[in-house]
């Protein structure tokens, strides 16, 4: 047998789950003890090439495999293109997921960052407002309560921005969307005290003197009652060293914040973004906030794919390869699901692949998913594309699958009913899917 | 035949009287099993009613489709659901029972009546019956109203008429509902609980058909209820239900309280700290009154107001594919219009009137159409003066040129804004907690189908030959224009540019010499020639700019002429000769109506064909015994000063969310349309009431109240008034950044059309949740007034409010400058902030606060930080 069909019977053989352990796993419901207390979202908006990063096609023809070479990894069976060398050496930390994929419905750069970042179809306007999963981590399980439950750095994606922190949720349950990289950044100013702390004590002080008048009837309205515990936990978050230590990466060693950054390319044909938010996720995850996500730059490489992924690949690898190193070492890898994503593949079929411009344009029907910690199996592959990458051909799950799968490790029942504005009630994930128990422990 | 020998066997052991419903046949599947699945809550949305059922079995949603249901039942899954030899083990029984895995968990014992019911009903060979005869035509429940304590319990009774003329005491098949617990729960078995003082709706449904009841429980204890001097009507009414809750009044609110409560709500603005201590020091016994008749006239009262028409008329939802539209020119112009005619406070009907029959051209020829459309395009310049004259429009053709304003979705639309109505459940599924059917969607929505569809379709030439002859003839206008552009560009005006850029080194050169030999005193008449030269090289320089603005223009009026006419052929608000059938479809399947019906009325209408059925609509909103139209607005203006409806949501008015208060609501309305729709008639009434001006302190034993106005109900500001308070208090003021759009350089954040390029105001409307004015969420709760952590960091901690405290211009920064000792510099900062003066207690810990600290300008900063991070500071109350 071949080393590729081996690999198309997929995840069935390499992470022994077998027909009975399926069968089982229907019969389970939600379960209570949560494996995942965090998570960390990289974000690759815009569709990183699945062909040229962790679904090689070394056998198809040159206008669709392009120009980078598979390498082996520690976990038999699973090879990954020759620009992430060090993410192929933890191989065995991580699972790729091959079979999850919008098939276009909905698709795109508009509506599948929303579909895949809600584990719902929203659409860009008429539809529901389905909140992140760290919104509603933020609703059901928020985290310590001198910081913030759902921080994105950056931005949530590259080409949809922030929309997607509104929510039929309500405003609280928006994530704190910052960029502690940036010195003017009102938001990270926000989240730090804008005053010395005997100031800030004297002010408190002070106020409480003078607040006094409206706290009659305190208990009898949610929103007024709400007033006093909102404001004790803003308080705690500016008092508390915590956020503002995590976000300090002055204090982080020379030698390590260069593990982070060595790939990164001085001159690049694509925003990169930072690989420093592999960094401060890890540094915010250390401090106990329960979900990091960050774009990283922009991956919709329709030109000079070759050029961009010489670029930006090895610096994800860097990049990704020392979080998972870190978070290991310290304990927290079991804890904390580590994702790495786009909204959709690239386009097995090269465009102008003779050309220096030779890019590969969207693709909705195949990708990949890097799922690692917090319950994710180690040295998995899931599922399986056609010869070209073109199409799923074993095990096919939708978003919907990927969402509950999500939300099990995290331990919240997916079927929780929440309530959109016009009071409809709806469950987290709307529909029911099964969850993709082949790539979890 | 054996089968039903057997059947009738069982039931003569079983006996009758299962829930006691039924009296001596088998259970009607209609009347009995099908309620049954509703109670125990099987064909929910979320368990088998949803669109793919659950695990493989589906029924439609609250039991809509009952032959489908039995018919999925009798025969899907190899016909295992149901098993006639032993009905014990049919899977239906199984699974409801729990004792094989259930994703719902066991819905009922065992041998309970419930379960015997369906037992029975299986036993019997699970028959059907006749839909027409089993249809509800009454239900009834009794008592309609209770009064009740605390503690004390008693059973709800239901019974129903059927269409075939039975009834039927259906108690043990209803579902109940309390919508406020904190008053009164209801148990399965329809057993009320009294648990707190108030009143409570209770809901009771028994298949699809809902009833409503109320409870009373009234304050314990003996206590003399105040004799009380009522402004007017609102106040005897409100007085004598909480009279009748045993609930006491809180006093008048202070002088102060009111006049920032006033300002807030009437113009949302505060009160400057010179009206603050003129009112105070006002002795007349009419202040209050002659202060809400000033404010009702001040610009910002129609400002505030047409915030709120703008957020339900989803003014900002422009521009969906080359037509001509977009948010940046036309959502001002339906804000300048909204604005105009409050100004003039023309009767609500009629302000309706001119939006709902509102088309473009309203009645007047093409070519003045087309003047108009032009002219709008030229206004959209610096001072927009395109604004005005959209303003002066007689209707708000804008209404139906947004996204999404035409047919069905369109409909529900107008249902929601002008009638107060949440009927988008209709458009897939009965209404789960209404009357409302699909056919009543689609009955009334074909009264909107002739309203044309905006946007870009290659067929609108053809359609409307009319617009096309000008779109042509704009579109070969505008081709000679870029033609005449470009040749002035190539031909002379290359020259002239050339000209121009000689002449103007010339100039340079020229004035340089001359101011040279002028200093140097020389030759007078070199200089004259110099200065000759000079003029030339000016005079062709000047012609040069000439001829290039003029260029410009022609090329800007030649884009403009392109824009013109592609929004007068794809944009035009017009009425067709036909529509089509209004249509949904959903994933539960598609339906159509042919039939043209008002809401809520029994027999269809029939349109004139030269008439616009949207008059018919009119028509019926406007008689005085129309059950939504007047009530949806006074209750939406209530809900403006009391932060909650008196039927509430403000937004759900329906026969199963009751109000209140009914009489007042019933008076409200009547006087509200005997005087003329006169909105301002409506403020005053409500403004000048007692219940308004109370405190928000509640009296002794009333604190427990939500829902009676025993006191003023405190609430958050809205988003833009706290921002322009957070302006007024700091003494700042905010750029909008949206010159390049043409804004003016000042505007309150309450006028403003849409979300501007400032980061920071953008920030905090957002944060405090403006609503994004589209098409997509049809809810008053799209507002969102909840509060959060965001709001306390982004008050105590943005960079922002921290430079707007310390702006060097702003009012701590005058204050500290300003003569005047301590104590009155706190006086000032009180009233400029929470608009009242300190208790002596608070000006001596403030003046303490101040003199203790190093730096007195840093210390009154931190006071203003406190004030405005009070309650009293962010909450009207």
């Amino acid at each position: 047998m071949k080393r590729r069909d081996f690999l198309r019977i997929g995840g069935l053989g390499l992470c022994g789950v077998g027909a009975l352990d399926l069968i089982r796993a229907q019969s389970l419901s939600a379960s209570n003890n949560a494996k995942a207390k965090q998570m960390i979202v990289c974000w690759l908006g815009g569709g990183p090439p699945h062909l040229d990063m962790f679904d090689m096609k070394p056998e198809s023809s040159e206008d669709y495999r392009g120009i980078f070479r598979p390498i082996d990894t520690t976990v038999p069976g699973l090879q990954v293109g020759e620009l992430l060398p060090e993410l192929a050496k933890r191989a065995d930390k991580y699972t790729v997921i091959r079979s999850v994929t919008t098939m276009n419905k909905p698709g795109d750069h508009a509506q599948a960052p929303l579909y895949w970042l809600t584990g719902n179809p929203r659409l860009t306007t008429g539809s529901d407002e389905y909140p992140m999963y760290g919104s509603v981590v933020n609703k059901l399980r928020p985290g310590p309560n001198d910081l913030p439950t759902f921080v994105v750095l950056d931005e949530i994606d590259v080409h949809t921005h922030n929309a997607l922190s509104r929510n039929f949720l309500g405003s609280a349950h928006a994530p704190f969307v910052m960029q502690p990289l940036k010195d003017k950044d009102a938001v990270t100013k926000m989240l730090t005290p804008q005053l010395e702390l005997p100031a800030f004590a004297r002010n408190t002080d002070l106020l409480k003197t003078l607040d006094t008048r409206l706290r009659r009837n305190d208990t009898q309205d949610e929103v007024i009652a709400g007033l006093d515990q909102y404001q004790q936990t803003a308080f705690n978050l500016l008092r508390s060293p915590k956020l503002r230590q995590a976000l300090d990466i002055s204090k982080e060693p020379t030698e390590s914040i260069e593990r982070f950054t060595r790939n990164k390319p001085a001159k690049a044909r694509y925003p990169i973004g930072d690989p420093l938010h592999f960094l401060l996720a890890r540094r915010l995850i250390e401090a106990g906030v329960p979900v990091v996500h960050f774009n990283l730059g922009y991956w919709d490489w329709h030109g000079e794919n070759f050029t961009a992924g010489k670029q930006q690949i090895p610096m994800f690898d860097a990049g990704l390869a020392a979080l998972l190193d870190d978070l290991d070492e310290r304990g927290l890898l079991d804890s904390t699901i580590v994702l790495a994503l786009g909204e959709m593949g690239r386009k097995p079929k090269i465009d102008k692949p003779k050309e220096t411009g030779a890019g590969r344009d969207h693709w909705d029907y195949a990708q990949f998913v890097l799922a690692a910690g917090g319950g994710f199996n180690r040295g998995c592959i899931v599922g399986a594309t056609d010869k070209h990458g073109e199409q799923v051909v074993d095990k096919f799950y939708k978003i919907e699958s990927f969402g509950r799968t999500l939300y099990h490790l995290l331990g919240i029942d997916a079927d929780t009913l929440v309530h959109t504005p016009a009071n409809r009630p709806v469950k987290l994930i709307v529909e029911d899917a099964p969850i993709i128990k082949e790539a979890i422990l | 035949m054996l089968r039903l020998l057997f059947a009738a066997l069982l039931l003569l052991l079983i006996g009758p009287g299962w829930a006691g419903a039924a009296e001596t046949s088998a259970p009607s599947y209609q009347r009995h099993v099908t309620a049954l699945f509703g109670k125990l809550g099987c064909n929910g949305g979320t368990c088998h009613g949803a669109v793919k059922g659950q695990n493989g079995f589906r029924l439609s949603m609250f039991g809509a489709d009952p032959a489908g249901d039995h018919e999925r039942l009798m025969h899907e899954y190899g016909g295992r659901r149901l098993n006639f030899s032993d009905p014990e083990s049919s899977l239906l029984l199984l699974k409801a029972t729990g004792q094989v895995p259930h994703g719902g968990g066991a819905r009922l014992k065992a041998g309970s009546d419930e379960h015997r019911l369906l037992q029975a009903w299986i036993t019997a060979g699970a028959p059907a019956d006749d839909v027409a005869a089993s249809r509800v035509t009454r239900l009834i429940v009794s008592p309609v109203e209770q009064v009740m304590q605390p503690g004390e319990t008693y059973r709800v009774k239901v019974s129903a008429e059927f269409a075939d003329g039975s009834t039927e005491d259906v108690t043990s098949l209803c579902l109940f509902e309390s919508l406020d617990q904190a008053v009164a729960t209801v148990d399965r078995a329809g057993v009320v609980t009294g648990v707190g003082v108030g009143d409570a709706g209770l809901i009771v449904r028994y298949r699809a058909q809902p009833a409503a009841a109320r409870v009373l429980v009234p304050r314990r204890g003996a206590s003399t209820f105040p004799k009380l001097v009522s402004s007017n009507f609102v106040d005897d009414r409100i007085l004598a239900k909480l009279q009748r809750l045993n609930l006491l009044p809180a006093e008048l609110c202070d002088d102060a309280t009111f006049l920032r409560r006033v300002h807030l709500d009437v113009v949302g603005e505060l009160p400057t700290p010179d009206e603050v201590r003129a009112f105070l020091a006002d002795a007349s016994a009419h202040k209050r009154a002659a202060m809400i008749e000033e404010l009702l006239l001040r610009p910002g009262h129609a400002d505030l107001w047409t915030l709120k028409f703008c957020d339900l008329l989803k003014a900002a939802d422009f521009g969906v594919y080359a037509d001509a539209l977009s948010k940046e020119h036309d959502a001002p112009r339906m804000q300048a219009w909204v604005r105009a005619r409050l100004n003039e406070n023309i009767p609500y009907d009629e302000f309706v009137e001119r939006i709902l029959l509102a088309t473009s051209r309203e009645g007047r020829t093409m070519e003045e159409y087309v003047a108009e459309v032009n002219a709008l395009f030229e206004g959209y310049a610096p001072g927009r003066p395109d604004l005005e004259l959209y303003a002066r429009r007689r209707t708000l053709d804008l209404f139906w040129q947004r996204r999404g304003s035409d047919g069905v979705k369109g409909t529900m639309q107008v249902a929601h804004a002008f009638l107060g109505l949440r009927i988008e459940c209709a458009q897939c599924h009965r209404h789960p907690h209404d009357n409302w059917q699909q056919e009543d969607l689609l009955d009334f929505a074909n009264l909107f189908m002739r309203v044309r569809t905006v946007g870009f379709s290659d067929k609108n030439e053809k359609l409307f030959p009319d617009a096309a002859t000008h779109f042509k003839q704009m579109n070969e206008e505008a081709k000679r224009l870029e033609a005449d552009v470009k040749q002035r560009k190539e031909g002379e005006g290359k020259k002239l540019e050339e000209d121009g850029r000689k002449a103007r080194q010339e100039v340079d050169k020229l004035t340089a010499e001359i101011a040279r030999l002028e200093k140097a005193k020389g030759d007078e008449s070199d200089i004259a020639k110099k200065r000759e030269l000079l003029a030339v090289a000016k005079e062709v320089q000047t012609q040069a700019d000439n001829y290039r603005q003029e260029t410009a223009a022609r090329d800007k009026r030649a884009k403009q002429m392109v824009e013109a006419a592609r929004r007068l052929m794809q944009a035009e608000a017009r009425l067709l000769d036909k529509g089509e059938n209004a249509r949904v479809t959903s994933t539960l399947g598609s339906r159509e109506s042919k039939t043209f019906r008002l809401l809520g009325e029994a027999e269809p209408v029939t349109v004139p064909a030269d008439r616009d059925p949207r008059e018919l609509v009119m028509g019926w909103m406007r008689k005085p015994g129309n059950p939504y139209f007047a009530r949806a607005i006074v209750n939406r203006v209530w809900a403006h000063y009391f932060g909650r409806g008196i039927i509430d949501p403000p937004d759900n008015l329906s026969a199963f969310n009751p109000a209140t208060h009914p009489e007042l609501l019933k008076e409200l309305c009547d006087g509200f349309i005997e005087n003329k729709f006169d909105l301002r008639w409506l403020h005053r009434t409500i403004l000048k009431s007692r219940t308004y001006q109370q405190s928000s302190t509640p009296a002794e034993g009333s604190a427990t109240d939500r829902t009676h106005y025993a006191f003023f109900p405190m609430r958050r500001l809205p988003a833009e008034v706290l921002l322009d308070a957070l302006n007024t208090a700091t003494g700042t003021t905010e750029n909008m950044d949206m010159k390049y759009h043409h804004w003016p350089d000042t505007m309150s954040t309450v006028q403003v059309p849409f979300m501007p390029q400032n980061k920071f105001v953008s920030f905090v409307l957002e944060t405090y949740g403006r609503p994004q004015r589209n098409a997509a969420v049809q809810c008053d709760c799209e507002r969102d007034n909840s509060g959060s952590i965001f709001h306390v960091l982004l008050l105590s901690n943005h960079p922002r409010v921290w430079e707007k405290i310390r702006d060097p211009a702003g009012r701590s920064a005058r204050l500290i400058k300003a003569t005047g000792d301590t104590a009155s510099k706190i006086d000032d900062i009180f009233l400029a902030t929470i608009s009242r003066l300190p208790t002596d207690q608070e000006r001596n810990r403030c003046v303490e606060f101040m003199t203790s600290a190093e730096n007195p300008e840093t210390a009154l900063q931190d006071v203003l930080w406190c004030l405005i991070n009070t309650r009293e500071f962010l909450l009207q109350h």
